[in-house]
């Protein structure tokens, strides 16, 4: 049997009224119930509920309220919790079944809300001979959208649902609808589902000019620089101050990556810009960031001691409430925002005064190739007695190369640009492991002697301590490790897909 | 899936009101549920208001040419679905006897709905015959309803000793007393003495109320017309002394 279509959409000139006596004089329907309801979408600002193919609504009326989770694609229902109101983090909820089904995707992600509609609904019965329900309606008058009807199946009456939907579209020449009132709602706010990504994704035509192809990539960083600063400030979740700060930092590196394509003026005014900017937030995402590992902290430290680390957590709380209010300060501030403007007018201005005639495809082969070679020649001086600064000196290199290859990864076949990527962010991931435990034990210390000026217990500061050494332990595991991870990086094969990739076009 | 069979070999005893009552019980804390009316008079499909007719009849469906799940219907009522009935099951016994292996033929039929349902309640006529072996070869419970008479006293016995001697030791016969009336002092001390001579015998009392009758003037289970009463509490307490037995109640 064909599919039923079973969510349709009322033409402009057919009201709820005409729609269910029109259906009453060909379908025997009981009005079963009719109340005025408000529905409200969440989603994290970046999509993650819709990225796995989740809707979550809260319905609420006189009479309920209650969540519902379902599918995206095909409007499913998965799960139905009654909740009063939405809290603002998945790990808040108080029943089990949501935190579990949430938390995984969610994570430290707030949960927004992305449109609230009124309206009126009504649900109906349509009864055979026996006064047997046969199908169900579910009727959505909107007050600012078009009105929807959903059309529910009872198993053994397909026959009952196939006429009943061919006669709503045949003479009441109502229109399927295959996407969820949640598009619709955001249509009309001007945005769409999964409108916002921190991920830059240009397809640049490879004959482009390099100095205008790199103002897209600017204005797509100043975008997300600007969607992320009120909620950065705001301090709504820690990702928006992470998203804002890898926009400021890919910027940084653009902007020294891409000398030759701006002034010299241009180019020191603005790293010098955004270097401030960076460092100006550098402080409170280092504290989401202790905060955020604080109880894996915990739990890698003995049982009996993990509570004694409790005053830390509180101490780190503290100090991040002050760097969050220095932040929004400076957010706020004329410092901030009048070169942030400028930027923005400097990007929508043409650059006359570049000399520059190589094309987008010729300077990013040339420019990452250049930085690949960097990173080679560093990473073969390093050996077991290489000093520590060496390795974080190979790590902002291989940084800088991830970014040029992420900037301008669409000029590339998707799968080696896939395959370089692998090989290089798992040699990002052991440099990471081997220098943010490093700086996190250096930073724990530091800590300890600001805490010791303090009333804390005297078993805090041993926690801490054996908490130093399990990160120093992790800090020199990963250098131990470091040869190996590296001699993958550099295997004939990534080699020649990085030469192929990069110098054949030259 | 756990099978659970409402059953007595005397007709007229609020079985099928038990089969319809709990199965809406079990539907509404969210079991999927299952109905099959295996009855030719149909009193189930009534309840539900579904037409007692199955195409093909029981031949075909013994038969296996027929699959289960397009003969299902879903009722009025959230994760509860219908088996009708057919007016050609009075043959049932005569269908089973043809086919080989009958007495583990229902079982069988039953597999593919595994992971459905939660819960099927056979709804059986009353007579011990195939039929019943087949529905007793097939269930993890066999739910009996006992009128406080001696007559019933005696049918319990029958029906215990019929279940022993066909060695099904993994079935649990749960009988618990219908049609009570808590008027009728005779009632009462039958009950006791029932009850003493066969602790087995669940403790909830389905009262004999006119809340039940009105079921077949209002088509539908107990508790799609009443949230309160007697009867209503008496159901709810039946299945939540029957569920512990299903929860504990090793796979077939």
């Amino acid at each position: 049997m064909a599919e039923i279509p079973v969510h349709f959409e009322l033409p402009s000139n057919l009201n709820i009224e005409k729609f269910i006596s029109r259906t009453a004089k060909k379908f025997p329907l009981q009005l079963t119930s009719q109340y005025y309801a408000v529905k409200t979408f969440y989603d994290s600002f970046d999509w993650r509920l819709y990225d796995a193919d989740l809707i979550c609504e809260l319905n609420q009326s006189k009479q309920f309220s209650y969540l519902n989770l379902s599918n995206y694609s095909n409007e499913q229902l998965i799960s139905r919790v009654d909740l009063e109101n939405m809290p603002v983090f998945a790990s808040d909820f108080a029943s089990p079944v949501l935190v579990q089904q949430l938390l995984p995707l969610l994570e430290m992600r707030a949960m927004l809300q992305l449109s609230c509609l009124n309206l009126q609904c009504y649900h109906l019965n349509i009864l055979n001979n026996d006064e047997k329900t046969i199908a169900r309606l579910t009727i959505e008058e909107y007050e600012s959208l078009k009105h929807r009807v959903s059309l529910e199946l009872i198993k053994g009456y397909e026959k009952a649902a196939t006429q009943l939907s061919e006669f709503f579209l045949e003479s009441l020449e109502l229109k399927v609808v295959k996407k969820p009132v949640l598009v619709a709602a955001l249509k009309a706010q001007g945005r769409f589902p999964g409108d916002y990504s921190a991920k830059l994704d240009i397809n640049f035509d490879p004959n482009t000019p390099a100095h205008k192809a790199i103002k897209t990539i600017y204005k797509q960083l100043l975008q997300v620089i600007k969607l992320n600063e009120q909620d950065a400030i705001n301090a709504t979740d820690t990702e928006f101050l992470h998203d804002f700060r890898v926009a400021v930092r890919k910027t940084r590196a653009g902007l020294s990556q891409f000398k030759s394509l701006a002034s010299e003026e241009v180019s020191n005014r603005y790293s010098a810009y955004f270097a401030w900017l960076g460092q100006t937030t550098s402080l409170t995402r280092d504290l989401d960031v202790y905060l955020l590992n604080f109880e894996h902290y915990k739990a890698s430290l003995p049982v009996a001691m993990r509570d004694d680390l409790n005053p830390l957590g509180e101490f780190l709380q503290l100090k991040h409430k002050t760097a969050q209010q220095e932040l929004a300060a400076q957010l706020k501030s004329k410092q901030y925002l009048t070169p942030l403007i400028d930027w923005e007018h400097y990007l929508e201005k043409a650059d006359k005064s570049i000399d520059n005639k190589l094309s987008i495809q010729e300077f990013a082969n040339a420019r990452i190739w250049k930085i690949y070679q960097r990173v080679i020649k560093q990473g073969s001086t390093i050996n077991n007695q290489s000093p520590p600064v060496v390795l974080h000196d190979l790590r902002k290199s291989c940084k800088k190369l991830r970014y040029l290859i992420e900037f301008f990864q669409n000029l590339y076949p998707e799968t080696d640009i896939k395959s370089v990527l692998k090989a290089l962010k798992e040699l990002q991931e052991l440099l990471g492991d081997f220098q943010d435990s490093a700086v996190q034990e250096q930073a724990l210390l530091q800590f300890k002697t600001e805490m010791m000026a303090g009333d804390y217990p005297e078993q805090t500061f041993i926690a801490m301590e054996a908490l130093a050494q399990m990160l120093e332990a992790k800090s020199c595991q990963a250098r131990s490790h470091f040869s190996k991870q590296y001699a993958v990086f550099v295997a004939t094969r990534n080699r020649s897909l990085f030469k192929s990739l990069f110098v054949s076009k030259t | 899936m756990k099978i659970i069979a409402t059953y007595t070999i005397k007709g007229g005893v609020g079985k099928t009101a038990t089969t319809v009552n709990l199965a809406f019980l079990a539907a509404a804390s969210g079991y999927k549920t299952l109905v099959w009316d295996l009855d030719p008079q149909a009193a189930s499909s009534y309840y539900f208001r579904i037409k007692p007719k199955i195409k093909g009849g029981s031949k075909e469906l013994i038969a296996g040419k027929t699959e289960l799940d397009p003969l299902i219907k879903g009722t009025d009522f959230d994760n509860l679905h219908l088996l009708p009935a057919d007016f050609s099951f009075r043959n049932l016994d005569l269908v089973l006897d043809a086919g080989k292996k009958p007495t583990q033929r229902l079982q069988k039929l039953l597999q593919p709905l595994e992971k459905e349902y939660d819960f099927i309640f056979l709804d059986c006529p009353p007579s011990i015959s195939l039929l019943s072996e087949a529905v007793f070869a097939a269930a993890d419970v066999v739910l009996s309803p006992v009128i406080p008479t001696t007559l019933s006293l005696r049918t319990l016995e029958q029906l215990k000793s019929f279940i022993s001697e066909s060695k099904l030791k993994k079935l649990k016969l749960l009988p618990f007393f219908s049609m009570v009336d808590g008027r009728k002092k005779l009632h009462i001390s039958l009950m006791e003495e029932m009850q003493a001579q066969h602790p087995e015998i669940l403790s909830a009392r389905i009262p004999c109320s006119s809340e039940i009758e009105q079921m077949g003037i209002k088509r539908m289970p107990l508790g799609g017309y009443a949230t309160k009463g007697r009867a209503i509490e008496a159901y709810q307490q039946l299945w939540q002394e029957v569920l512990p037995h299903l929860q504990s109640h090793q796979q077939k």
